[in-house]
C-alpha cells in the first residue's frame, strides 16, 4: 500500500469515527459512541503499522478516548429538563477528573512495563487472557439478566 | 428498586472485550494502553456500585385551593446509602403547574442524608386533581447502572373556581312557602310595604294605619309583601363542550354555577345541583354552607363524558325538581339531548332560564369555502335555537368568556321582566 493512500486510510477512518461522535452526540445515540472509539482507535493503530518501538503516547490516546466517550456519554444522558444541582455537576466531573488521572498512571505504568521487559510478555499475556475473560463475563451476565 | 445497564456499560464492556482480545491476537502493547481506560472504568464503577435504598415523602400545604392560587409542596427524600446521582420527578396533572422550585432535579445524597426540596405550584383549572407519584431514578458513580422507583405517594388536590361577585341574582316566578330573602308578590305578613285596606276582625293593632283611617273616618290596615325564600336549582349540561388550550364551555359554566350557587346561599335559598350529560348527577335542594359545599364538591367531579344514551328529563329523581324552584341552565346548547331536557322542563311548566355558555369563542371560522359556509350555518342554527327557547317561553341569554356574568343575568333578568308568563 502506498504512503498516501495509508494516510488517506487514517485519515479517513479518524474523520468517520468524529463524525460518528458527533452523530450519537447529537441524536443522542449511546451506541454510536463504541463505534466512535473503536474507529479512532483502529486509526490510530493503523497510524503506528509498521513501527518496531512502543508508542508512550498510546497512553495519552487511550486517556483522551476515555475522555471523549466519558463526555459523549454524559451529553447524550443529560437531559435538559431535569436541573441538576451544582454541587452533582462539580461531582460528576471531579468523578470522570479521577478516572482519567487514574487511567493516565495505568497506561503509564502498562506501557513502562512494556518498554522495559519484553520478556515478560507470558506475564503480560495473562493478564490480558484474564482481563478479556474477565470482560467478557461482564457482558453474559449483562445480557442474561 | 428496578435495575438496569445503561447503554455505556454495554459499550465499555464491548470495548474492553474487543481491544483485550486485540492486544492478544496481535501482540502489541500499544492496544492494551488504548483498551485500559475503559477496563479500568467498568471495574472500578462497577466495584463502587451500591444499590440505593431511599425514602420518599410528599406533601402539599393544602387540600383543597381557588383557582389561580399558588401552594406549597414539599418533598422529602432520605437516602440510607449513598446515592451519586439521584433524578427526582414529581409528575403534575395538567390543571397543575410549577411555578418555583425545580421538578424535576438532579442530586446527590450521602448516606442518611435527609433533603426536603420545596416546590411552588400553581392550579390552574378548577377540578379534583391528583399530585404524584413520584419517580426516582439513581444512577452509579459512573452511570453503568441505573435503578428506577416510584413512590406511591399521590395526594388530592381539590381546586375550587374562583368566583366573581353579583350584585344581585335572578328572581325566581314563585317563591317557596319558607322565610327568605325573596319579597313575595302575594300579600301576607312582612316587612316590605304592598297596600292598605279595610281593618277586619282579627288584624293586629300594629298594623293600622292611623293616618289613612284619619283621613276615612274608619280603621284602615297596612298590607304587606312577606319575604320568602327560593329553590334554585343549577343545571349544568355536561353531554358536550367546545374547549380550546385550557378553556372550555365546561370550565365557564362550573365557574358561573359555583358564583351563582354562592349567590343564592348568601340570601339563604335553598340550592341543587342537577349535573346532565354522560355521567347523571344530581344533588336535592338544601340550603346552607354545607350545601354550597356540596355543590361545589359535586362540580370538581364534572366531566364530559361521551354517551350514546339519549338521556330524557324523567332520569331526573323527582324530589331535585321541586315545584315551583327556578331552573338556572348553563348549557352551551351543543347537543340536542340538553336542548330537549331544556324544552322538556319548560313544557312541564318549570320556571327556566338558560344562559347560553357560547362555544363561539372557542371555534375558528374558516376563511373561505365549504368550511366557512358550513359554520355559518351551524352559528344561523344556533341563533334558531335559542329563538325557539325564548318563543317557548325560556329566558335565553348568550355568555361569552370575558363578559361579566352579571351582564348576562341582567340580560335574562330584563327578559323575565317583559315577558309574562301565559297559563293555559
Amino acid at each position: 500500500m502506498h504512503a498516501g493512500s495509508f494516510t488517506q486510510l487514517v485519515a479517513a477512518a479518524a474523520a468517520l469515527g468524529l463524525a460518528l461522535m458527533a452523530a450519537g452526540v447529537l441524536w443522542r445515540l449511546p451506541l454510536t459512541i463504541p463505534w466512535a472509539v473503536l474507529l479512532t482507535a483502529a486509526a490510530y493503530l493503523v497510524g503506528r503499522e509498521g513501527s518496531p518501538v512502543v508508542d508512550g503516547g498510546a497512553a495519552v490516546v487511550g486517556v483522551l478516548l476515555l475522555v471523549a466517550a466519558e463526555l459523549a456519554s454524559w451529553s447524550i444522558g443529560e437531559d435538559p429538563r431535569i436541573r441538576a444541582e451544582p454541587s452533582l455537576v462539580l461531582r460528576r466531573a471531579l468523578t470522570i477528573g479521577a478516572l482519567v488521572a487514574g487511567a493516565l498512571v495505568l497506561d503509564v505504568l502498562l506501557l513502562g512495563a512494556a518498554a522495559i521487559s519484553s520478556s515478560s510478555g507470558v506475564a503480560l499475556a495473562a493478564v490480558g487472557v484474564a482481563a478479556a475473560v474477565g470482560a467478557m463475563v461482564v457482558v453474559v451476565r449483562l445480557v442474561r439478566g | 428498586m428496578t435495575r438496569w445497564a445503561t447503554p455505556k456499560l454495554a459499550s465499555y464492556a464491548g470495548l474492553s472485550g474487543v481491544g483485550l482480545l486485540a492486544a492478544l491476537v496481535s501482540g502489541r502493547p500499544e492496544l492494551v494502553a488504548l483498551t485500559a481506560p475503559f477496563v479500568l472504568a467498568l471495574v472500578a464503577g462497577l466495584a463502587i456500585a451500591v444499590t440505593p435504598r431511599i425514602g420518599v415523602d410528599f406533601e402539599l400545604d393544602e387540600a383543597r385551593a381557588l383557582e389561580g392560587d399558588e401552594l406549597g409542596a414539599r418533598i422529602a427524600v432520605q437516602a440510607s446509602t449513598p446515592v451519586e446521582r439521584l433524578e427526582l420527578y414529581l409528575k403534575l396533572p395538567p390543571g397543575v403547574e410549577r411555578v418555583e422550585g425545580r421538578n424535576p432535579v438532579g442530586l446527590h445524597l450521602a448516606s442518611g442524608e435527609l433533603r426536603e426540596l420545596e416546590l411552588t405550584v400553581r392550579a390552574n383549572r378548577w377540578g379534583g386533581h391528583v399530585l404524584g407519584p413520584v419517580y426516582v431514578r439513581a444512577f452509579d458513580a459512573l452511570g453503568f447502572l441505573a435503578w428506577e422507583a416510584r413512590s406511591a405517594e399521590q395526594r388530592e388536590l381539590r381546586v375550587y373556581p374562583r368566583e366573581d361577585a353579583l350584585r344581585r341574582v335572578l328572581p325566581p316566578r314563585e317563591p317557596q312557602l319558607s322565610s327568605g330573602n325573596e319579597v313575595s308578590r302575594r300579600k301576607g305578613e312582612g316587612i316590605e310595604f304592598a297596600d292598605i285596606r279595610q281593618w277586619t276582625v282579627g288584624d293586629p293593632l300594629k298594623r293600622v294605619n292611623w293616618r289613612a283611617s284619619a283621613r276615612r273616618g274608619e280603621l284602615w290596615v297596612n298590607e304587606s309583601h312577606p319575604e320568602r325564600n327560593t329553590d334554585v336549582i343549577l343545571f349544568v349540561d355536561a353531554f358536550a363542550e367546545a374547549r380550546r388550550g385550557n378553556e372550555g364551555t365546561l370550565d365557564l359554566a362550573a365557574r358561573a354555577t359555583a358564583v351563582l350557587a354562592d349567590a343564592y346561599a348568601d340570601r339563604r335559598d335553598r340550592i341543587g345541583l342537577i349535573s346532565f350529560g354522560g355521567i347523571l348527577r344530581w344533588l336535592s335542594p338544601d340550603l346552607g354552607v354545607a350545601q354550597l359545599y356540596r355543590v361545589v364538591d359535586a362540580l370538581l367531579d364534572t366531566q364530559v363524558v361521551l354517551s350514546y344514551y339519549w338521556k330524557e328529563i324523567d332520569v331526573i329523581p323527582r324530589r331535585t325538581l321541586p315545584p315551583n324552584a327556578l331552573v338556572i341552565a348553563l348549557s352551551p346548547l351543543l347537543d340536542p339531548r340538553s336542548v330537549g331536557a331544556l324544552l322538556d322542563l319548560r313544557a312541564r311548566g318549570h320556571d327556566l332560564a338558560v344562559i347560553d355558555v357560547s362555544p363561539v369563542p372557542f371555534t375558528v371560522r374558516p376563511d373561505s369555502g365549504l368550511d366557512a359556509i358550513a359554520y355559518d350555518i351551524w352559528a344561523l342554527r344556533r341563533d334558531a335555537l335559542r329563538q325557539s327557547l325564548q318563543r317557548s317561553g325560556v329566558a335565553v341569554a348568550e355568555w361569552r368568556a370575558g363578559t361579566p356574568l352579571q351582564a348576562v343575568l341582567e340580560e335574562v333578568r330584563a327578559y323575565r321582566r317583559h315577558a309574562r308568563y301565559a297559563h293555559a
